[in-house]
């Protein structure tokens, strides 16, 4: 509190208060407001700064038009009455039209109603654009402003005891707000699509196509493409592979699904008898349709669509976070029995567009004959090629890419080696297919929260045996990394301990932005079955919730503590506090000298009270005004205090 | 268990009235709750629950801030009929916290503010009062007001104390100096000279030394027969107008020979009333209720 001593002395007028709330509530709306009406706003600061007199008729005329012509200007182009049933439209034009009425009435230098109001009013319409953490913090920041400006005016006192009443206020209600917002009733409705919430950047990573070729240089980034929250438990290292694409046509350069209009069958629900893990996924723009899954995809995620491939898209690209909750079994292979077009372009593959390889393979046909053995063979054949992993490898004669990966360059990255594979094992007449997506590093685990980022992009294999598709980790058949992919790698494990920051930080956020900002009905009946099933998780809760309000209670006791403006009135207070159970309370005008004085004359005792309260009071004027003060002084006066009081007791 | 009883009572003896701020905090409410409940933003419904409960604390916070204050009325001044006096109330704050922002009414009027009455602290407010007429009144129907802390609701607390006064007739009428004047007889003839006297402005023109004048003194000459054959006699029978001017007029008199200390007597038609014998007040009160 010693901090804020200087607020002592500032009393801020009322419209001083209202510039004050005004600036915090726009702060925020500025980033969204058009060009035109910034100029507005930017021309009523300068208004405001440099006229210190009420503004007259014309000038509130010419700030009219000008706002007008601010508010036709900014949305110039997106404006017709049709529009308006577009809400972020609506919306912007009332808060673009508040701006321009609230301007009007501050150069006035008036306060009235709608001027006193407003701030709110800008606050609650600008919820309609912002929905992050950050935004978060910062309602929470200017409620509790506002409510300072709002004591401040109201106690007409400085700006310290309004701060202290304001967070005393601020205090006391904290604890319902927490109450409130888990247990007040939620209904399931989508988050609003309008606003500026999406990001337009694109993210690398995952694409529906595999490029072999210069597009395939690849920049290790730490963006976060999702963030994934387990519900039971966190699956193996070798398991956290997330379905992106199903790649089965090798056009050279580059690796494609197969096309749209191809009739495949429906998805059959994989049989197995282990149980689904469930977990919820945030998944940040990216600005293409794939939704990502756990292999292997237990059920389709509600409003996506899930293919033969077990590949989830939806019908537009993901364009601003999306949160949905899947469930999927932890494994390798599932069973399927694929159409004939299925498995014809699993196994088709150009025996001229590889020769080598195509020999190799011939070879290993020849030699076995189970395919299982076949598969084994090409592994080792990878293998004993002593092919060398790394991110920035020499491009590949792309008109024979297999050839060149394994038997010239032999260096590349997950790409390289699951086309290589694939091409090997459809030319020893095992079905493959490429598979991209994510493979997640448990390094960005904490707790059931796992962070997935662009540079956990991956491409690995799946092969068709004994009626499943079964996974394959091509990119494991590396025999080396190169000096140049593990001074990048190690790069970005040299610094552990920002890099565990950085994951408890995300970790927060996550939590945050899963209990907070998309906390809905499905949480609260998620914490209700938890509820039920587990009596620990309740005392725990109510603990938290009972912890919470100590903490509150704490802060209000030390907030509203009594405050002396020196050592000695702190001393004397047990004997103020005293005297004033007795009944007898000080006046305003009177001097501490008169007022104990007052009550020897009131309360006639034994001389020794008497005594003892006139020495009190000397001793608290001596430390008070005179030079010579000593440090025994303190001291003696609590020792005259407290024997003052013992005596009265007795 | 003290302090909840406490604040039953408090809460017992304490209104509270809606303002036009609670109704934006309701319509507010409103709003927030439809936009939170139809778009599930979460940070509305934040805002929500803060709105709200910070309107719902500001209930029991003004409740307190108001309830602790115990007003009472203290001896005050003279009063006289048409003119502003000041009526001593004495707010005393038995609480350990500040109250804030007190407004004091009386017949609706606010009539005083306290911006702050200290803990454990007592504030001494003047109102201003000015009695209609002569006679006994009592001032009542006085009470506390605070918005504190949101405004939103307006707290009052009646001060069942009630003020008991009595206002003398309105001082007013002809000077006594210029009575004396008139009435020269009434004050024998001058004799010796007995010195000079500083000027109150009640002696005669023509007893000003202008000697003292030069030097910058304002003095008179004082001749020893004055205060020897002073006789100040008010006949309220004999005086002009109607019976409210002239007790005016003798209210007047009476203040002007208390500030001079000359005795006096006030006759009325079954009564006379000497200044050393009643004393002033008692002669004041009289005339009030004449």
């Amino acid at each position: 509190m010693r901090y804020l001593s200087g607020l002592h002395t500032i009393r801020p007028s009322a419209l001083r208060l209202l510039d004050m709330a005004y600036l915090v509530v726009l702060l925020p709306l500025l980033i969204m407001l058009k060009i035109p009406m910034l100029l507005f706003v930017l021309l009523v600061f300068v208004l405001l700064i440099f006229q210190k007199s009420p503004a007259k008729s014309l000038h509130l005329v010419l700030l009219f038009l000008f706002g007008m012509i601010a508010i036709y200007l900014s949305l110039y182009g997106a404006f017709s009455f049709k529009g308006l049933s577009r809400l972020k439209l609506f919306i912007e034009l009332l808060i673009y039209v508040l701006l321009v009425v609230v301007a009007l009435q501050r150069v006035t230098q008036r306060i009235n109603f709608y001027l006193l109001i407003s701030p709110i009013l800008l606050l609650a319409l600008s919820l309609f654009f912002y929905h992050s953490m950050f935004m978060l913090l910062y309602v929470i920041l200017e409620i509790f402003f506002l409510l300072w400006m709002i004591l401040a005016h109201r106690m007409q006192s400085d700006l310290r005891e309004s701060f202290r009443s304001s967070m005393l206020m601020f205090m006391y209600s904290l604890p319902w707000v927490v109450v409130l917002f888990i247990f007040f009733p939620r209904i399931s409705f989508e988050h609003a699509t309008y606003g500026f919430k999406g990001e337009t950047q694109k993210r690398m990573g995952h694409d529906g196509i595999m490029y072999l070729d210069t597009k395939a240089q690849l920049v290790p980034s730490e963006r976060i493409v999702m963030e994934i929250g387990f519900d039971t438990h966190l699956p193996p290292s070798n398991t956290l592979y997330f379905r992106g694409s199903i790649l089965y046509l090798d056009k050279n350069d580059h690796w494609e699904p197969l096309p749209q209009t191809t009739q495949r069958k429906k998805p059959a629900p994989i049989k197995t008898q282990d149980e689904a893990l469930g977990y919820k996924v945030t998944l940040y723009p990216t600005q293409k349709r794939w939704l990502y899954m756990l292999d292997m995809p237990a059920s389709p995620i509600a409003n996506a669509m899930l293919d033969a491939d077990l590949i989830t898209t939806v019908k537009e690209a993901v364009k601003e976070p999306l949160h949905y909750s899947a469930r999927s079994f932890v494994q390798s292979s599932y069973f399927e029995m694929p159409d004939t077009m299925t498995l014809g372009a699993a196994t088709s593959f150009s025996r001229d567009q590889n020769p080598k390889s195509y020999r190799a393979a011939q070879r290993i046909k020849e030699d076995f004959t189970d395919p299982k053995e076949r598969l084994s063979a090409i592994l080792t054949l990878l293998k004993s090629q002593q092919l060398t992993y790394t991110l920035k490898p020499d491009l590949l004669d792309i008109n024979h890419s297999t050839d060149s990966f394994i038997f010239d360059k032999k260096q590349g990255y997950c790409v390289h080696f699951a086309s290589s594979f694939v091409t090997l094992a459809r030319m020893v007449d095992i079905p493959a297919r490429v598979v991209t997506g994510y493979k997640a590093d448990l390094a960005n685990s904490l707790n059931l929260y796992l962070s997935i980022k662009e540079r956990d992009a991956h491409a690995w294999a799946e092969v068709y045996l004994d009626g499943h598709w079964v996974r394959v980790e091509t990119t494991s058949t590396a025999a080396n990394i190169d000096a140049q992919t593990q001074t990048a790698l190690a790069k970005q494990n040299k610094n552990k301990l920002l890099n565990t920051l950085n994951l408890y930080l995300l970790y927060a956020k996550y939590q945050t932005e899963t209990w907070i900002l998309h906390y809905s009905n499905l949480r609260q009946l998620q914490l209700l079955d938890y509820a039920k099933s587990n009596p620990r998780f309740v005392i725990i809760f109510i603990s938290s919730l009972l912890m919470m309000v100590l903490i509150t209670a704490a802060i209000i006791a030390y907030i509203s503590r009594p405050r002396f403006s020196s050592e000695q009135l702190a001393v004397l207070q047990p004997l103020l506090a005293y005297l004033q159970k007795k009944g007898h309370l000080r006046q305003n005008t009177e001097t501490l000298h008169q007022y104990l004085l007052r009550y020897n004359d009131e309360h006639q005792k034994q001389s020794e009270h008497n005594r003892l309260l006139l020495q009190v009071g000397a001793v608290y004027e001596k430390l008070t005004y005179a030079n010579n003060k000593e440090d025994t002084d303190i001291k003696h006066l609590k020792a005259l205090v407290r024997r003052f009081i013992s005596l009265e007791n007795d | 268990m003290k302090s909840l009883r406490t604040y039953i009572q408090i809460h017992k003896t304490t209104k509270r009235h809606a303002t036009r701020f609670s109704i934006v905090v309701v319509v507010l409410l409103f709003g927030l709750f439809m936009e939170a409940y139809m778009h599930d933003f979460n940070l509305v419904y934040i805002l929500l629950f803060f709105v709200f409960s910070l309107a719902f604390s500001a209930g029991p916070i003004g409740l307190l801030n108001l309830g602790n204050l115990e007003a009472v009325f203290k001896p005050s001044g003279r009063f006289f009929a048409q003119q502003e006096s000041m009526i001593s109330l004495s707010v005393q704050n038995t609480s350990q916290s500040h109250s804030w922002s007190i407004y004091i009414y009386h017949n609706r009027l606010q009539v005083a503010f306290m911006p702050t009455v200290k803990a454990h602290n007592t504030h001494l407010v003047q109102l201003p009062y000015t009695a209609q007429k002569r006679g006994d009144f009592v001032y009542d129907t006085c009470y506390l007001e605070s918005k504190y802390p949101l405004s939103t609701v307006r707290f009052t607390r009646e001060i069942t104390d009630k003020y008991h006064g009595i206002a003398y007739p309105q001082p007013k009428g002809l000077s006594l100096f210029a009575y004396i004047q008139q009435h020269n007889a009434n004050w024998g003839e001058e004799k010796e000279f007995d010195g000079l006297r500083v000027y109150d402005g009640s002696q005669r023109l023509s007893h000003i030394h202008w000697a003292s004048v030069a030097k910058g003194e304002l003095s008179v000459k004082h001749f020893s027969k004055e205060a020897h054959t002073q006789n100040l006699h008010f006949n309220f029978e004999t005086l002009e107008g109607n019976p409210e001017t002239r007790l005016s007029q003798l209210c007047l008199w009476v203040l002007e020979c208390e500030k001079h200390h000359l005795p006096f007597s006030v006759a009325f038609s079954h009564k006379v009333l000497h200044s050393n014998k009643e004393g002033i007040d008692e002669i004041l009160i009289w005339l009030a209720h004449y």
